[in-house]
């Protein structure tokens, strides 16, 4: 009915800005990673040709990513941000989801409306009314003062990590529960009355059914929120400034304004690429392995 | 705050604002040493032969090298009359300067303002350079002249447009190290580097201790309202003269090493926070400790107090000369201009007393070097109160003798922001 | 167990415990501890929020202290602070807007054609075009921002720091969302209506036009609302691709605000974007159950069918 040349010509347009957008300046970061710098006007000459290639700044950056060495600190640091806000937002994240693709009725529409909400504040908002609320003299501290059940209360901006990972937590809540909720709405629901049917106690029949059912849907999510949290920079800034805090990203900041190692920047952020391309790789594969299994 | 004028449109605005400029300032030190690499006939070059050298031929300027920089035309004629009619460009960081001025001074010539802004000394000397941008004036800092005279960006002035050099400028900053016989720039704001503090939260007086440095390494009560600039230089140099190391434009990798591994020392002790917003969290109680900058002092007491806060309680102290850094920056005529006259004339404008006083005491807090504008009687104008007097610069600041922030050749840039990469990452 | 012992077990007065564990345990009930977590989840996400534009109603300077109520003070009433009066906010406010309209402008067309040419597309080059329209949905935006940034500076440096590279960089992120959500309108459409109209003698070109473009005109609107959502919210591409002040849009000033001592003014910003987004929000939702209105399962629901367009992911 449509003529086969129609769709390709569709696709073009917005294939090559992706192309001349997304890919290239990929490219252009490996230029710079590989390139030289200019020895007189200090800014990066990006090597376009791969076979001017020069890899002695770039391995020399790699190899601080070994343990003990300039990078490995950092970078076990954000891990394990990443790692504990991505647990919490799941243990906060999943049962809200549960809840509303299973339980709430007549409220679904409601709660759905609710949940979005905050997805459409900017994010930087949401920072600033966190931190103020968490401000010396904001409501928290107003609260925990007001209940007597703490006399001093702490100060959540000095610097701390908890104050960062649960920065991190409520920030990037919302991405999580969206595509969770997807997932598990698309549960088929008929199996679990057949479990429930066969004598399951309802927490059984979540356990041995609902669970494993979502959990292509947990790791979606989950890669949706811990990929861009690797990247964060500006999260640690706000709320916290210290560099007892610092992750991944304010390195590569630090490099990026002005001063002679642009191409050091360019190297940490190739690695950090292809760092959560391994993890995006394992998403993959587990989705395709699970597909290949449903159909079996 | 008490006295504000209150139809003066207060610096609030370029304060915050002048996050720009402030940046800026960090770039200052670690800023490259972009040379064009275009021939040019050197007319008079010096050079120190214990001196560094930067590309170009150009010896990288210090307090004790003094470099004349190489004139590569004449400078414009003198007696001549002002051009008029037609756009006046005035490149400069945002928020640096008073709109109201410039455009005061744009009118009495007959000509358009136009004020363009930079973020960086990285984007201002590329604009130029790629001619993207094609000023009259251009606002630049000392550790870019090398820069701006090989790469032909700026032009060599002529005095006798502007008289007020020499009657209203400092006489350490008549010739200054950077540009021997000031050929080539005016001078516009000065600073020094130092410490800031709140005497109502710090109970030691930090000023009469033996070393004033050292309250950041005993500052273990106050952990989590202590910060350090960010900045690769201001803060490794902290730490150096924390140790009373006063070469604070090395490139030896042993002592920049050493500053880091006291910088370092410091998170465990006080947590301290880097960033250059101590201008608003000094005066807010945000932050009681904090490695400033002198106009941030008297910015903060101008702008930021909340209400209820007469700023008495601000502080500020920096090591006499040669035992602290200061630095100041520029203006310069673009070689770009069709107005050279005009161009003169508004170099001029900027030293004039009243011009200077009004940008510093309305918008800028940034210390203009003009005579007239001694501690005293800026504090008998109650522009700065009694306990800010050490936030003011004097002559006797400036000149021979003092400590610097220059720029490094490439190897020593990599050092230092490597140094301080580490230092950041808390690791 | 004797039979006074069972007795006494089963009619002892249920302690405060075991009546909140049978509360807790109620098989038939709705799943309290559920619910609670929910409803504690919910609150906690959204007060936050409402607390800040509070506070862009407070009358004095203070964003953590609530010094009284005044509606116009921070958004025009100061005549320094003020949202209205102060230069720099209201320059972050319309460059805001401006990138997201933009951005709706262009990414959304390219976004549909994309989908479309996405969705059908039977040849061997589908597959990786795919997978190249997925890649920007899971990279971190710092690596999006500093590789724009390189490119802009080092390869295309016809173009500068500006509106114009913003506006580059929001519709390259933008453009995958576009395409998830309309390729899921499409999968929920199927092919049943075009091959309809085909036996019905239209013409390709008037089939896209007069059956297909209707029919995805709700998930167009859905994207126009998501790409205006996320270019608002952008931050990292915004601030990378900037050319100082005049291209800084309102989540920059929050974070410059923020890391120093930020007045109500922010809040007021912020709060007025929070008002724009709701709005059309609200109006896209109502135009969205008005254009399904046939479609929908009888007893509502159209939250949960725009769910399902969107959660095609």
């Amino acid at each position: 009915m449509y003529p086969k040349w129609l769709w390709p010509i569709f696709a073009l347009p917005g294939v090559v800005w992706l192309i001349l957008l997304f890919l290239t300046p990929f490219y252009a970061v490996v230029g710079v990673a590989f390139g030289g710098v200019d020895p007189i006007f200090q800014n990066p000459l990006p090597a376009w040709n791969p076979l001017d290639w020069d890899f002695t700044s770039f391995l020399d950056t790699l190899s601080g990513f070994l343990p003990g060495r300039t990078y490995w600190g950092i970078f076990l640091r954000t891990a394990e941000y990443v790692g504990i806000a991505l647990a919490i937002s799941l243990i906060v994240g999943y049962p809200v989801a549960y809840y509303i693709t299973r339980h709430s009725g007549r409220m679904k529409s409601l709660l759905l409306a609710l949940l979005i909400l905050p997805f459409w504040v900017s994010y930087l908002m949401r920072m600033l009314a966190w931190v103020n609320l968490f401000a010396p003299e904001g409501y928290v501290n107003a609260f925990l003062r007001w209940t007597t059940l703490v006399t001093t209360p702490p100060d959540w901006l000095n610097g701390n990590p908890v104050s960062v990972i649960l920065g991190l937590a409520y920030g990037y809540i919302p991405y999580l529960i969206l595509p969770l909720l997807a997932s598990l709405d698309r549960i088929d629901k008929s199996l679990l009355e057949a479990a429930r049917d066969l004598g399951a106690s309802p927490f059984r029949a979540f356990l041995h059914v609902t669970l494993p059912l979502s959990k292509t849907g947990i790791l979606g999510a989950s890669v949706i929120i811990a990929l861009p949290m690797f990247g964060d920079y500006y999260t640690p800034n706000i709320v916290s400034g210290s560099p007892k805090t610092s992750m991944l990203g304010n390195q590569i900041e630090i490099y990026f304004h002005g001063g002679p190692q642009p191409s050091v920047g360019a190297a940490l952020t190739l690695i950090l690429s292809a760092f959560l391309g391994v993890l995006m790789a394992y998403y993959m594969f587990t989705v395709a392995k699970a597909q290949r299994e449903a159909q079996a | 705050m008490k006295d504000r004028d209150p139809e003066a449109k207060p610096a609030s605005t370029p304060m915050r604002g002048s996050f720009s400029r402030r940046k800026a300032l960090k770039t200052l030190g670690g800023a490259g040493l972009a040379v064009s690499a275009a021939p040019f006939i050197v007319r008079r070059a010096f050079a120190d032969s214990a001196q560094p050298m930067g590309p170009g031929g150009i010896p990288l300027a210090r307090p004790d090298h003094p470099v004349t920089l190489p004139m590569y035309e004449d400078p414009l004629k003198a007696g001549m009359a002002p051009e008029t009619g037609g756009d006046f460009v005035v490149y400069v960081y945002a928020d640096y300067i008073d709109k109201g001025l410039v455009n005061e001074f744009c009118k009495t010539h007959g000509v358009n303002m136009q004020l363009t802004t930079y973020d960086s000394q990285d984007e201002a000397i590329t604009k130029q350079a790629t001619h993207a941008v094609r000023p009259d004036v251009v606002n630049i800092t000392p550790d870019r002249l090398a820069q701006g005279v090989a790469g032909k960006l700026i032009k060599p002035i002529n005095h006798s447009y502007i008289p007020n050099l020499a009657a209203n400028v400092w006489e350490g900053l008549q010739s200054p190290f950077y540009d021997v016989g000031s050929q080539y720039t005016v001078p516009y704001t000065v600073y020094k580097t130092g410490i800031g503090w709140r005497a109502d939260k710090i109970k030691e007086d930090i000023a009469k201790l033996e070393n004033p440095w050292s309250i950041f390494w005993n500052a273990k009560e106050y952990t989590g309202y202590v910060g350090v600039l960010d900045d690769a230089r201001e803060s490794l140099v902290m730490a150096m003269l924390y140790r009373q190391f006063y070469d604070i434009n090395t490139e030896d990798p042993a002592e920049i090493d050493k500053a880091l591994a006291d910088l370092k020392a410091l998170i465990p002790i006080c947590n301290p926070k880097i960033n250059i917003t101590e201008y608003q969290t000094l005066a807010t109680k945000q932050s009681w400790l904090h490695e400033s900058w002198s106009g941030d002092l008297l910015g903060a007491y101008v702008n930021y107090l909340p209400a209820g806060d007469d700023g008495s309680a601000l502080r500020f102290w920096a090591a006499p000369k040669g035992k602290g850094p200061i630095q100041n920056d520029c203006w310069a005529v673009s070689a770009s201009t069709t107005k050279p006259v005009l161009a003169h004339m508004f170099l001029n404008y900027i030293l004039d007393q009243d011009v200077a006083f009004n940008n510093f005491s309305k918008f800028t807090g940034y210390q203009p070097p003009q005579k007239s504008m001694t501690a005293d009687a800026l504090i008998a104008k109650g522009i700065v109160p009694e306990t800010l007097r050490t936030a003011v610069m004097g002559p006797e600041d400036v000149g021979a003798g003092c400590l610097q922030e220059c720029t490094l050749t490439s190897t020593g840039q990599k050092l230092w922001q490597s140094a301080y990469a580490k230092f950041n990452s808390g690791t | 167990m004797t039979e006074i012992a069972l007795k006494a077990r089963h009619s002892a007065p249920p302690t405060a415990l075991r009546r909140f564990r049978d509360w807790l345990a109620n098989p038939w009930g709705r799943p309290r501890f559920l619910v609670l977590v929910t409803w504690l989840y919910i609150l906690t996400s959204i007060a936050p929020v409402i607390i800040a534009i509070q506070f862009s109603f407070n009358s004095g300077r203070s964003v953590t202290a609530w010094q009284g109520f005044s509606l116009s003070r921070w958004y025009w009433g100061d005549p320094v602070d003020s949202v209205w009066h102060d230069p720099t906010l209201q320059q972050a406010l319309f460059q805001s807007l401006k990138l997201a309209g933009l951005d709706m402008l262009v990414a959304t067309p390219l976004g549909v054609i994309l989908a479309l040419g996405l969705a059908r597309w039977r040849g061997r080059l589908a597959a990786p075009a795919n997978f190249l329209m997925l890649f920007p949905l899971v990279t971190p935006e710092l690596v999006m921002g500093v590789s724009l940034y390189l490119v802009i500076l080092y390869l295309f440096t016809f173009i500068h720091p500006s509106t114009l590279a913003q506006m580059l960089g929001h519709v390259t992120f933008s453009l995958s969302y576009v395409v998830v959500i309309v390729r899921g309108r499409l999968f929920s459409i199927g092919r049943q209506y075009e091959e309809a109209a085909a036996d019905l003698g239209a013409t390709p070109w008037e089939t896209l036009r007069l059956v297909l473009l209707p029919l995805l005109l709700p998930a167009i609107l859905s994207s126009l609302m998501i790409v205006f959502a996320i270019s608002i919210d952008d931050f990292v591409i915004s601030q990378w691709l900037s050319c100082g002040a005049q291209c800084d849009t309102v989540p920059i000033r929050i974070y410059s605000a923020t890391r120093a001592a930020p007045l109500p003014s922010v809040n007021a910003l912020a709060a007025i974007m929070v008002y724009f987004t709701v709005t059309a929000l609200g109006l896209t939702y109502l135009v969205y159950r008005f254009m399904t209105r046939h479609e929908r399962p009888k007893g509502g629901g159209a939250a949960a069918s725009m769910m399902g367009d969107i959660g095609g992911m």
